[in-house]
């Protein structure tokens, strides 16, 4: 706090960084020290970010769309006719039964009692869906086809909006946090869309493959894809590629247009927007100093 | 005093009396003392309650209560524009020279600074508040404030910390900003007049309870004060949601002999509860200035307080004990203080802050300010325009736009309502025993 400014005919003694004793003689109210704004801190807390680490993390965003699109595109293929409602079934089961294989594999801490609850769990639910499905099969009669769609499209946009993409929309074990809002709100979404897609179906038995089929994608996908990325990150990778390779070549040999627009979609998410990202952590300004509120550095929610 | 030095100024902010803070104080005494000094004051606020239209306070002091009602935490509905016939209304009948706007969150503060500038008037501003810079809140803030002072005259702030603040926020020049602190009215926080024994140490907290002010810091301080010190008891004035926490902490430790839980302290009466204690404790987590401290250390308290914001500035080394936001250095504090505390005379620490701390300094203070205000040159409002372009890419157009259709209300206002039809408000001069009268009380 030591000032220069002294002034040689008439002593003044240094100026006081202090806002007691009124005026300070020598020294206007406005007067600037030197060691104004001493205290700032710029950008202390500014994370390097790496760009293979970023495309890496944007592999989950990649994945969970091909997710989507093989949802999608199992709902148009139904809506022709082309899969029937047996078929959907066997693929319900197999879904299932592939689904309790990985999280059987990945979790350590899976015991008989949980697994049993689980299954009790998913026979409620499947019995519900089954004594609802009359109601879903009739739900939109009276909507049009086309507002129908655009419903859905809309929805199925906010679902991947609002989607947690590092996170899980049920509570995997021995994981303390709840899923947020934003990740609720955006499985209500997906939800809707899928009742929506299945009020179009001609019979039951299909109403209720679909909603089984659609519910499970996107009630339990990312539980498995959490389960695998914690398990090891690798495999993650590897089942992400698997899965994305698998949903281009499916939409290649479906239409090429799509699959010239969801690839590139695919090479925006996880090569431009990480460039980008890193591109733009130049213009990042963060300020610190003695105004900011004080952190506490204790737990309060006890 | 010449009537050509004299200033006519309109104090502008959402809060004021009835409501009770540290803003309502400053305007109030900023008010009387500028009154003292010859200076014409008129405050304007919202309406509260059944409080409505013009009330004359102490000293003839005249008070404006806008027929609005607030909308959030005591603010008006922001309108921007809604407001320019009234406040033009109140410029013109009372001959305003300068108008002063106090408080950065006060809606009323701003609309009015707005509509003083478009008309050409001399604007002054304090900030009593600080932000950040990281969160939305803070943004939108900060972006509002930097509407504001875009074209502002001269600002104020309370400490040099909230100088520092309030240039980085608003990103006007340095030299424009003044560091004027509040002060506190040493007659009415006088200590008690036996001095209390030391037997058994009272520690006072007289502050809201709310996350801002700390209240989570005292939930973990509190028992282990006691623990240590088994002749230490608390007080704690306040209320707000972190209540709870306070009153479970006292019912898990056992202590509901040793923590009174006051609830809220009418202003009136925190005198009485302050004088019952040996050290006031802040636990405030941002903090300007910090009123409360100096009130306590005028009734002879020690202070004991977290090193945030403008409080290190507050009071000398000495009358005070600054400790870290944390527990483990707020309990070292207090042990500190409690060792200070058998050479501190309650007295003589009311004395000091009678001498570092005036209303009347702070009024001659600002009075300088109005000074430098009315010595900067009249612009004309084009030329005033072209600041706001300056104030960002996308806002500085929106600024620019919003004070240009202002002036074109104003213009349709004038047409309107031509101002020489407004009439002026005739001066009430005191006679000689009165204004001694109020100068006896004060």
């Amino acid at each position: 706090m030591e000032t220069t400014e002294a002034d040689t005919s008439t002593y003044h003694p240094p100026w006081r960084k202090v806002a007691y004793g009124g005026m300070q003689p020598g020294y206007d109210d406005n007067y600037t020290d030197e060691t104004f704004l001493e205290e700032l801190v710029m950008n202390a807390n500014v994370v390097k970010r790496d760009i293979l680490k970023v495309m890496q993390d944007s592999v989950s965003i990649s994945q969970y769309l091909c997710i989507v699109a093989l949802v999608v595109i199992v709902w148009i293929h139904t809506l022709d006719s082309v899969i029937g409602e047996g078929s959907l079934l066997l693929l319900d089961a197999f879904l299932l039964g592939l689904g309790f294989l990985i999280l059987l594999l990945t979790t350590s801490q899976l015991s008989f009692k949980v697994l049993s609850k689980y299954l009790l769990n998913i026979v409620f639910f499947t019995c519900g869906l089954f004594v609802l499905a009359p109601v879903y099969h009739t739900l939109t009669r009276s909507i049009s086809s086309d507002s129908i769609v655009a419903l859905t499209i809309s929805l199925l946009i906010l679902h991947l909006f609002l989607h947690d993409y590092s996170g899980y929309t049920i509570r995997p074990l021995g994981c303390a946090k709840n899923p947020n809002l934003a990740s609720n709100i955006s499985l209500n979404a997906s939800i809707v869309a899928s009742v929506l897609v299945a009020s179009r179906l001609p019979s039951r038995l299909h109403v209720f493959a679909i909603v089984l089929f659609s519910l499970q994608v996107f009630l339990f996908s990312p539980l498995i894809t959490f389960c695998i990325k914690k398990y090891s990150f690798k495999l993650h990778l590897c089942f992400s590629f698997l899965l994305i390779s698998m949903t281009l070549s499916i939409i290649y040999f479906l239409h090429t247009m799509s699959f010239v627009i969801f690839s590139s979609l695919l090479v925006f998410i996880s090569a431009v927007c990480p460039y980008m990202l890193i591109k733009i952590q130049v213009y990042k300004f963060e300020i610190n100093g003695p105004w900011d509120e004080a952190k506490l550095c204790f737990d309060i929610t006890d | 005093m010449d009537k050509q030095l004299r200033h006519r100024i309109l104090m502008v902010s959402d809060f004021y009396y009835p409501n009770f803070g540290g803003v309502e104080n400053h305007i109030y005494y900023l008010s009387q003392c500028l009154l003292q000094l010859g200076h014409k004051v008129v405050v304007l606020t919202h309406s509260y309650a059944n409080r409505s239209g013009v009330r004359y306070m102490t000293g003839s002091l005249k008070v404006y209560y806008m027929p609005w009602r607030p909308f959030v935490l005591q603010n008006t509905l922001p309108t921007i524009y809604l407001s320019l016939p009234i406040i033009r209304t109140i410029l013109i009948r009372e001959r305003i020279t300068v108008v002063h706007g106090h408080q950065a969150f006060s809606t009323l503060c701003h609309e009015a600074l707005m509509h003083a500038r478009t008309m050409g008037y001399k604007v002054v501003f304090t900030d009593h508040s600080l932000y950040g810079f990281a969160d939305v809140g803070s943004i939108h803030m900060n972006k509002v404030l930097q509407f504001s002072l875009a074209d502002i005259d001269q600002a104020i702030c309370v400490s040099h910390t909230s100088k520092e603040n309030t240039v980085l926020r608003s990103g006007i020049p340095p030299e424009k900003v003044f560091v004027i602190p509040n002060a506190v009215d040493t007659a009415m926080f006088t200590p008690a007049h036996k001095r209390l024994d030391c037997d058994t140490i009272v520690i006072v907290v007289i502050s809201r309870l709310v996350y801002r002010k700390g209240a989570d810091l005292l939930v973990e301080v509190i028992p282990e004060v006691c623990n240590l010190f088994p002749n230490v008891r608390f007080i704690v004035g306040g209320d707000g949601p972190k209540r709870v926490r306070l009153e479970e902490m006292r019912e898990k430790h056992s202590l509901q002999d040793r923590v009174d839980m006051l609830g809220a302290v009418p202003h009136a009466q925190v005198r009485s509860v302050l004088i019952s204690g040996h050290i006031f404790l802040n636990s405030s987590l941002t903090e300007a200035f910090c009123i409360a401290i100096l009130e306590a250390a005028s009734c002879g308290l020690l202070t004991v307080s977290t090193k945030v914001g403008g409080v290190p500035e507050v009071l000398p080394d000495d009358m005070i004990v600054l400790a870290e936001p944390d527990p483990y250095d707020m309990v070292q504090a207090i042990k500190k203080a409690i060792h200070m505390l058998p050479f501190i005379d309650p007295h003589l620490m009311h004395n000091r802050m009678k001498s570092l701390y005036s209303w009347h300094d702070v009024a001659k203070r600002t009075e300088v300010v109005y000074d430098r205000a009315r010595q900067c040159s009249k612009k004309d409002f084009l030329h005033c325009l072209s600041r706001y372009l300056r104030c960002g890419a996308w806002a500085g157009k929106i600024f620019f736009l919003v004070m240009l259709l202002n002036f074109l209300l104003l213009s349709l206002l004038q047409i309107w309502q031509p101002w020489e039809n407004i009439e002026e408000v005739p001066d009430m001069e005191l006679t000689q025993d009165q204004q001694e009268d109020i100068q006896l009380n004060s």
